[in-house]
């Protein structure tokens, strides 16, 4: 990857989008939102918004991109590059990243899954407040793995699990992993892809089906599908995890394919999606503005189920 | 102002478009304050006989040429593309081609396709080359159809320095020698920004530097894209108000000699 020159900017030309920015396209009719905790942010100069009824003023809603990656620490620019990270979720309005850092070369090795996790607490304490930490396991690790997460959950506070695709999420190796998420009440973003050829260089891959099938083995786990705009087919993936209730899908990746997020809320319904970027920040934040979905949908997609995800943490 | 270089028309062979008709993507053009747009037929990417997309386009398109600008899709390898040319160019008013050399088995380094090529040159007709249509992790079954590769079209835009080519859909521009700065290059092309990155590695950024903002222009790749991703892109860059002005309208006027 080409790494960016000197930026052209000028303090004058820097751009920011609004929250209202980032909301707007939404649906002409909103549709109540029946079992939603979290406030709205409502609108203000949309058509679309429901009148604020109460009297209080309502805490704002936070974007939250489920899906974002540190730097490793072999990349020479890295603490330029996370810096980049932070400021471009400034720019589009990302109040927090939930992040992993992620091995340059798969399967990911003991050491290097736990260094990668001290980065990633390293860059909780660089950016306090806006960065989130996955912990990234190798689940071939077994008991190691699993120690991993007990420490970064709790010591560090990490709020949940990343997989990669070092097996397959329905291999036996990764139950363990899926049972202490469980005890934990802690998410597992998976990744995932499915394409209609066989991808070599990711034999392991797991698929939304994969997911559906663990997701039925463990219907008490919080399982995060990565990326359906990045992971293949999405059509096939959206409709491979309808009946998977306890899956949410991470809108994240980079095609940026109209329709996509307006189908995967007409079939698994808006209260499974979550925003995520994956790096790919534009199309990422302007999927989202740009689904048919009504601006209380979309603060749900963009934080709120997200929220009420990291929320059922046990204390 | 807003001119869309990066539009279509149609139904495509392997997923399902919305606004794919005039009046509905006029209507998302209108909801996005995009004015104007350049389309093309998205089925005369997989049609055999691409006319026949042409023809569909140029009916569409008929009563709403203020807005939108209709190019042809040819097929350099498929029998009777000069009448073709001449009907689209002659007949439709299409001012500009979209080449898809991947989907059409023909390379661009052939000779009927420099032959299309230098003839839609004397017409004065701009070409544009997408680089990909979509992205082939998606692929069907059917087909496995690689981006175009960089090398190829360095080739051809040296070996037809008076030709205009916009090169749609690309990214990586900045790690071949198409958008690099001083690169020997006639400047005969243009790109489009639906897949740059405008933050983080901020090639959108790079390439106003390397190349000018002359050489960049907006386009969202609706209706198989959300046109939005495109739109947040200028929203967001890192850029001058006249910068901004020439790529979102300026560049495509004088490009498209409107």
């Amino acid at each position: 990857m080409i790494i960016p020159q000197a930026s052209l900017s000028s303090p004058e030309h820097r751009q920011h989008i609004s929250r209202r920015a980032l909301l707007k396209g939404s649906a002409a009719v909103v549709v109540a939102v029946g079992a939603a905790a979290l406030p709205s942010v409502g609108d203000a100069d949309s058509e679309q918004s429901v009148p604020d009824k109460s009297s209080c003023p309502q805490p704002k809603a936070k974007v939250i991109d489920c899906h974002a990656h540190l730097n490793h620490h072999s990349r020479s620019t890295w603490e330029a590059d996370d810096r980049k990270l932070i400021e471009a979720a400034d720019k589009l309005g990302i109040d927090q990243l939930c992040c992993s850092t992620l091995t340059p070369h798969w399967p990911a090795t003991l050491d290097g899954f736990r260094e990668c996790n001290r980065w990633t607490a390293d860059g909780i304490r660089r950016f306090p407040g806006r960065v989130l930490g996955y912990c990234y396991v190798n689940p071939g690790y077994g008991r190691e793995a699993l120690e991993e997460i007990r420490r970064y959950t709790g010591d560090y506070g990490f709020i949940g699990i990343k997989l990669y695709n070092e097996y397959t999420c329905t291999e036996p190796v990764v139950f363990p992993i899926v049972e202490l998420a469980i005890e934990l009440a802690v998410p597992i973003l998976h990744h995932a892809s499915h394409s209609h050829y066989f991808v070599e260089d990711q034999p392991r891959m797991s698929d939304g089906g994969h997911l559906a099938e663990l997701a039925r083995r463990y219907p008490e786990a919080m399982l995060i599908c990565a990326h359906i705009s990045g992971g293949g087919d999405w059509e096939w993936t959206i409709k491979a995890l309808r009946h998977a209730t306890n899956v949410s899908l991470d809108t994240s990746g980079s095609v940026t394919d109209e329709g996509s997020v307006d189908m995967a809320a007409a079939v698994v319904g808006v209260d499974r999606l979550v925003f995520g970027c994956d790096s790919s920040m534009t199309a990422g934040v302007g999927k989202i503005r740009g689904a048919n979905l009504s601006t209380q949908d979309k603060e749900k997609i963009l934080g709120g189920n997200m929220m009420m995800l990291l929320g059922r943490r046990k204390a | 102002m807003m001119i869309d270089v990066n539009a279509y028309l149609g139904h495509f062979a392997f997923r399902r478009l919305r606004h794919n008709t005039a009046a509905s993507l006029l209507a998302l053009m209108d909801a996005k304050k995009i004015d104007r747009a350049v389309v093309s037929s998205s089925g005369a990417i997989t049609y055999r006989n691409a006319q026949a997309g042409n023809e569909e386009v140029a009916e569409e398109v008929g009563g709403h040429s203020d807005r939108l600008i209709p190019f042809a899709v040819i097929n350099p390898f498929y029998a009777g593309w000069q009448d073709d040319l001449k009907i689209c160019h002659e007949e439709f008013g299409m001012t500009g081609l979209r080449l898809y050399p991947k989907w059409h088995n023909c390379q661009l380094s052939s000779p009927c396709c420099r032959e299309l090529v230098n003839a839609a040159t004397e017409r004065g007709m701009v070409i544009s080359i997408p680089i990909r249509v979509e992205d082939n992790r998606q692929r069907s079954w059917l087909l496995n159809i690689p981006d175009i590769p960089p090398e190829e079209i360095v080739e051809l835009v040296k070996a037809c320095p008076k030709a205009r080519f916009i090169l749609l859909n690309g990214i990586g521009y900045t790690g071949c020698p198409l958008g690099r700065k001083d690169n020997g290059l006639p400047s005969n092309y243009a790109i489009e920004l639906s897949r740059l990155s405008a933050v983080l590695a901020n090639e959108l950024g790079q390439l106003i530097t390397n190349l000018g903002a002359e050489r960049v222009m907006f386009g969202t790749g609706m209706p198989f894209n959300y046109p939005d991703p495109a739109l947040v892109k200028l929203e967001v860059l890192d850029a001058s108000e006249a910068d901004k002005e020439k790529i979102r309208w300026q560049n495509a006027m004088t490009w498209l000699r409107l």
